[in-house]
């Protein structure tokens, strides 16, 4: 059925149809979220002050500016707060209130407070769902074929992990985050694993968009063969992932800050293109897609 | 209490009334269509068939713009009318991603500023434009101030010279609609999608 429904803009035709609205800002929070509260999580968990600052101030300020920008009334966001018994933003609001609290405080605690250890935990909880929440959001629209799938939070949550390793290798290269020599032989092989990881989890949510019905099925070919297969293999996958994986295996982190940075370059650039293009393939069903002669 | 419609597709003959009675019942501006008619064409020569759909906001049961509102702008009436409160609505378009009718519209920022014609705005847009606010999510009403004012027709179902719509109590088992779904077995859009419309197809 799906072969004979034309895709469709604004005119007066039924047909499948893009969403519009979520696209280049809503993908940047998208991104400054995932980066900021992986770099958060990973500095808590290697004690770095100034690493857990960056985090907090990429999802303060990039983040949190990316919504307000992209908000049409952006001085009520305070509303959004109001509903987070069953909006996944109200969820992300609150969420992203809470790592910004608990993060600050646990920047400014003085070394050795007992109350370091639970704000720790509390904080870590909240970047956590700041991380993954977007993937819940897009999951629960079912308008939307290609993002109803479980692989999504899943997804959020591995880019969150590997952004902020790939932020952690680029400060400690800088010499920003001075590590512990356990831990400087240890992040490339992390590095190398969640990007294993993260090829694995695009190519099954690419394997199972198929089967996601006619709407979903016309978002896998937006992907994979129409306008945007060019930045998908290109940028998404084959700077965001492959270079980078070849560039971490055969340079890695042992290769001088220049390949470091050129990593930590090509993973964002990936990083950034595959939810922003996750963003404009989602196509809308037909309302009568019933209708055939 | 649950108000409905019944769109009658053979009726239909595509005039776009329902379209410009909407317009200028609701005061909306260029681009802003609560509900419009669509053409579908389907086969191919000599064997085509071309059908007429209207589409407008389906006032679900169980809306997932209600569910994903995060300022608590769209709710539900008693009377199964979804609304936006526009002094809620943050613009965030939430609402707009999860309706799988896709019947929402975004007014940008400074949609209102301008009419239909130009830098001026006409004395009608002049009244009707201070009623929507821009940077916010709008869409069918269902025309709840005519419903509130004790009126018993949308201004589409009214304007629609085919009678092809037919506005009424759901839940009143001898009312118009309910009676057409009964006997004509009216068929709600997207069904599988489980947000129990409120608006029916009749073939």
């Amino acid at each position: 059925m799906g072969r004979s429904i034309p895709l469709v803009e604004k005119e007066f035709v039924t047909g499948f149809r893009q969403q519009k609205e979520w696209a280049g800002l809503i993908a940047s929070a998208f991104f400054f979220g995932k980066v900021g509260s992986g770099l958060f999580i990973m500095s808590v968990f290697l004690d770095s002050w100034l690493g857990m600052l960056v985090g907090l101030l990429i999802v303060l300020c990039g983040k949190g500016g990316a919504h307000m920008l992209y908000l049409g009334r952006p001085l009520r966001f305070w509303r959004g707060m109001s509903k987070p018994g069953t909006a996944w933003v109200s969820r992300g609001i609150w969420a992203m209130t809470f790592m910004m609290a608990a993060g600050f405080a646990l920047l400014a605690l003085p070394a050795g407070s007992s109350l370091y250890m639970p704000l720790a935990v509390f904080a870590v909880i909240s970047a956590f769902v700041v991380a993954v929440y977007d993937g819940f959001l897009l999951t629960s629209s079912p308008a939307i074929p290609i993002w109803n799938t479980a692989l999504m939070p899943v997804m959020c949550m591995f880019y969150s992990f590997l952004g902020g390793t790939t932020m952690v290798m680029f400060m400690s290269h800088l010499g920003l985050m001075p590590l512990s020599e356990k831990f400087t032989g240890l992040l490339p092989n992390l590095e190398i694993a969640l990007l294993v990881a993260n090829l694995l989890i695009v190519l099954l949510f690419l394997i199972g968009s198929i089967n996601t019905g006619s709407a979903g099925r016309e978002s896998f070919d937006l992907l994979v063969k129409g306008p945007y297969a060019v930045p998908f293999f290109s940028l998404a996958i084959g700077v965001g992932l492959v270079f980078t994986l070849l560039m971490s295996v055969f340079g890695g982190a042992h290769a001088g800050a220049g390949t470091v940075a050129l990593i930590t370059v090509a993973d964002l650039v990936g990083h950034f293109f595959i939810f922003f293009l996750l963003l404009k393939i989602g196509v809308f069903k037909p309302v009568l897609g019933f209708l055939k002669i | 209490m649950r108000y409905g419609m019944v769109i009658d597709l053979k009726r239909c003959v595509g005039c776009q009334a329902c379209t410009v009675g909407c317009k200028a019942e609701n005061g909306n501006g260029p681009d802003i269509m609560y509900t419009k008619v669509l053409d579908q064409v389907s086969g191919e020569y000599p064997n085509v068939r071309k059908q007429f759909v209207p589409v407008l906001c389906n006032h679900c049961k169980d809306a997932p713009c209600v569910r994903v509102c995060p300022t608590g702008a769209t709710y539900k009436r008693e009377d199964g009318l979804v609304l936006v409160d526009h002094d809620k609505c943050m613009g965030c378009r939430a609402c707009y991603v999860a309706c799988p009718y896709n019947n929402r519209i975004f007014l940008k920022r400074g949609k209102l500023k301008t009419g239909y014609y130009g830098k001026e705005m006409t004395p009608y847009e002049q009244v009707k434009y201070p009623e929507h606010q821009d940077g916010i999510v709008e869409k069918c009403k269902f025309c709840s101030h005519r419903i509130d004012a004790g009126l018993t027709e949308t201004s589409c179902s009214q304007t629609c010279p085919a009678d092809a719509r037919i506005f009424g109590d759901l839940d009143d088992p001898e009312s118009k609609v309910s009676r057409l779904i009964r006997s004509r077995g009216g068929r709600q859009p997207l069904c599988e999608d489980d947000t129990d419309p409120s608006v029916y197809y009749l073939d």
